[in-house]
């Protein structure tokens, strides 16, 4: 036996200093490691705000213009066959028109302006857009109309601060005069920068039109694709793991099931493309760029997630429960679908949540299966030709992947605004994950 | 409550309901019931007690076979309820469950209305065939549990929301709801205050009339004060069974002596 220990309780002995000590050491190394963690976030969101935002903005020149007959509907009957055969090469010396007649009439001038500063002022996108409007409206033809186009990517550029007078000097793609123009049309309340819906509605634009690109093709591609990964994933993986936890008998072949399981969570997604691309475009004959084969492959890579996190939730359910069920004589699928699976039902879909967010945000197999081609069609839910959700589309990560590649700074901004746009998507998932938690959570 | 009235319980010759015969249990390897003989007779309360692991509770799980759901666990031997093998293939341990049916160690109320709990069983076999004759089932149930008078007005509250020792008695209601033929209680009040515990001892003499209970106990005094026999189980033995007046005042063995009177256990 130990003789009791002597000594005041007032005063601390060496052991309890050092144990002390080391508590606080601990507690110091906890909140080093969140501050670390809160000042990553808060560099990643200013960051990503601070070059995204604009991208929710776009630069605009308000035109009148006339739309003479003689160019657009020769044959005066407003046959939309003959006004289709005009192209947009027609409607871009129209609004170049239109532009030099707001400078007349304002009286601004500017030195060392070219003819060519001018045209290159408005949009390669606007004439394009001037063409759809007149041919969804034919009597347009002939009248004098206003209408707001898209400023060029350089000239929403100057007023983002991506481009100065000094750095003007230095880029073929556009010249001081150019911004002296749009500084003098802005004093006049022609060229305006004003919030810009097209930036989630409009498809992508190409290379030489940053000022146009949308990610309304990519928006509709990935809610397909989350479409097809809810309608499979969630069934799927819920009816396996209540088999799997509740049924199943416990021998080596469902040990052997249930360590793979655990093994595909692991597996990188990029070899879900690889699969996807042999088995469903390959083999399956389904077309590539197809929401349907992005929806399949992120189903299969969102599957283990959400078996591994029901039979978790399953788990947790206090074994009690299935022997009150049981005792009072209900078979075991009563006892289950009556009891457990309520019990489990927010830890399920707080997974199964999770699982689809994962699924939003994987960019690696969806290039594999050919969704980072340039679509500038919507998608249609169903088509005879393709089939339910067969019809090439993009998706939000692998748009924000895409424009990083390309050359104009302007995408880069454009790229930022499609990470808000994910995030806000992901932000709203997890709010419903929490809301749905809360309202089926009981206590037991 | 006094704990000497089992002298005067008088025990009439009555007709075996279940019937054990050579029951074992095996937990894998571990042999927990060895050759087991036991009659459960008809509207009688009996009690087994012994020492903790002594595979009492086991043996009360063979009776309604909720050992099934262990994959571990192997039983022989046959066990009869009127006469017929509840291990026989064709039996269904569902049906058989409703006719026999269990309370629990810790109350395990559904996290649900206090009303669904008890209704639930009615439900669940078609017992009922309107809400009418529900309402009247719930009541009734919660009536002999003796538990109406306080919940009567909050029918629709969880059962989770109860007591302890409330929610044991609903526990007890919703067995009792299905009408079963035998009740078997698994230390119904281990988790219960003295108070708690007298009304469901309350409860058991008043469910007498109707079925047959088995009960597991630790207490012995329990065991006098509501069975009218008595199982002495020992390391997987049964080692004595009779009246339970004659088990704790005349006991046979000397294992049961030694139990009774504190010397092992």
């Amino acid at each position: 036996m130990n003789t009791p220990r002597k000594g005041s309780l007032l005063v601390q002995d060496a052991r309890t200093k050092r144990r002390n000590a080391a508590e606080a050491r601990f507690k110091a190394y906890g909140l080093t490691a969140i501050a670390v963690g809160v000042l990553a976030l808060i560099v990643l969101v200013t960051s990503i705000l601070g070059n995204g935002l604009s991208a929710f903005r776009q630069t605009e020149i308000m035109l009148t213009v006339e739309l003479p007959e003689s160019k657009l509907d020769k044959s005066g009957t407003r046959d939309l066959d003959v006004m289709k055969k005009v192209t947009t090469l027609t409607y871009g010396p129209i609004l170049a028109k239109g532009l030099k007649d707001v400078i007349a009439a304002n009286g601004i001038e500017i030195e060392g302006l070219t003819a060519k500063d001018v045209d290159a002022m408005i949009s390669k996108e606007a004439s394009a857009q001037l063409r759809d409007r007149v041919l969804a409206d034919p009597s347009l033809v002939g009248q004098t109309v206003e209408i707001t186009v898209l400023a060029s990517g350089r000239i929403d550029g100057y007023y983002k601060g991506r481009v100065s007078l000094a750095s003007a000097e230095l880029d073929s793609n556009v010249t001081p005069a150019q911004l002296r123009l749009a500084d003098a049309l802005k004093d006049k309340g022609i060229l305006v920068t004003k919030l810009n819906p097209a930036f989630i509605t409009a498809p992508d634009a190409s290379d030489q039109r940053p000022e146009a690109a949308g990610l309304g093709v990519a928006i509709l591609g990935s809610a397909y694709m989350m479409i097809v990964v809810l309608v499979l994933a969630l069934p799927i993986g819920v009816a396996a793991s209540i088999y799997l936890e509740e049924f199943a008998p416990k021998n080596r072949w469902t040990d052997l099931i249930e360590v793979n399981i655990s093994n595909l969570a692991a597996v990188p997604s990029i070899v879900f493309g690889i699969l996807g691309l042999a088995i469903f475009i390959n083999f399956g004959g389904l077309r590539a760029s197809a929401p349907i084969v992005g929806g399949l492959v992120l189903t299969l890579m969102t599957l283990p997630t959400i078996i591994i996190s029901t039979r978790a939730a399953l788990k947790s359910v206090p074994p009690s429960i299935r022997d009150a069920a049981l005792g009072v004589g209900a078979s075991k699928m009563q006892a289950v679908f009556h009891h457990v699976l309520p019990l489990a039902a927010p830890g399920i879909l707080t997974g199964a949540i999770i699982g689809l967010a994962q699924a939003l945000g994987e960019t690696a197999p969806l290039l594999l299966i050919g969704m980072v081609a340039f679509v500038r069609e919507y998608p249609a839910a169903y088509s005879a030709a393709d089939g339910l959700f067969g019809e090439p589309s993009t998706a939000l990560p692998v748009q924000v992947f895409n424009w990083t590649q390309r050359a104009d700074p302007a995408f880069f901004e454009r790229a930022s605004g499609a990470i808000i746009v994910l995030l806000v998507f992901l932000l709203i998932m997890n709010a419903v994950a929490i809301i749905l938690r809360r309202r089926f959570e009981r206590r037991w | 409550m006094d704990d000497m009235r089992y002298l005067e319980i008088d025990v009439t010759a009555q007709t075996n309901k279940m019937t054990a015969r050579g029951v074992d249990v095996f937990y894998g390897d571990t042999h927990a019931i060895k050759a087991v003989d036991v009659d459960i007779l008809d509207k009688t309360v009996t009690a087994f007690i012994g020492p903790s692991g002594c595979g009492k509770s086991t043996f009360l799980r063979c009776l309604n076979r909720m050992n099934d759901t262990i994959d571990i666990c192997r039983v022989k031997g046959t066990i009869l309820l009127d006469g017929e093998d509840i291990y026989d293939p064709k039996v269904d341990s569902v049906q058989l469950r409703a006719k026999v049916g269990m309370v629990f160690q810790k109350p395990n109320p559904f996290p649900k209305s206090i009303y669904d709990n008890v209704a639930y069983g009615p439900k669940i076999h078609g017992l009922t065939r309107n809400k009418a004759e529900l309402d009247e089932v719930v009541e009734t149930s919660l009536r002999r549990a003796a538990i109406w008078d306080e919940v009567k007005d909050r029918l629709q509250s969880p059962g989770t929301g109860l007591s302890g020792g409330q929610q044991q008695r609903l526990c007890i209601a919703r067995a009792i709801a299905t009408s079963p033929e035998v009740l078997l209680m698994d230390e119904p009040c281990s988790a219960l205050d003295p108070i708690a515990t007298a009304q469901v001892e309350e409860l058991i003499d008043e469910l007498r009339s109707q079925f047959s209970v088995v009960i597991v106990t630790h207490s012995m005094q329990q065991a006098a004060r509501v069975s009218q026999r008595t199982a002495f189980f020992h390391l997987g033995n049964l080692v004595e069974y009779g009246e339970t007046g004659q088990i704790f005042t005349a006991p046979k063995d000397p294992r049961t002596e030694s139990y009774i009177t504190g010397r092992i256990g």
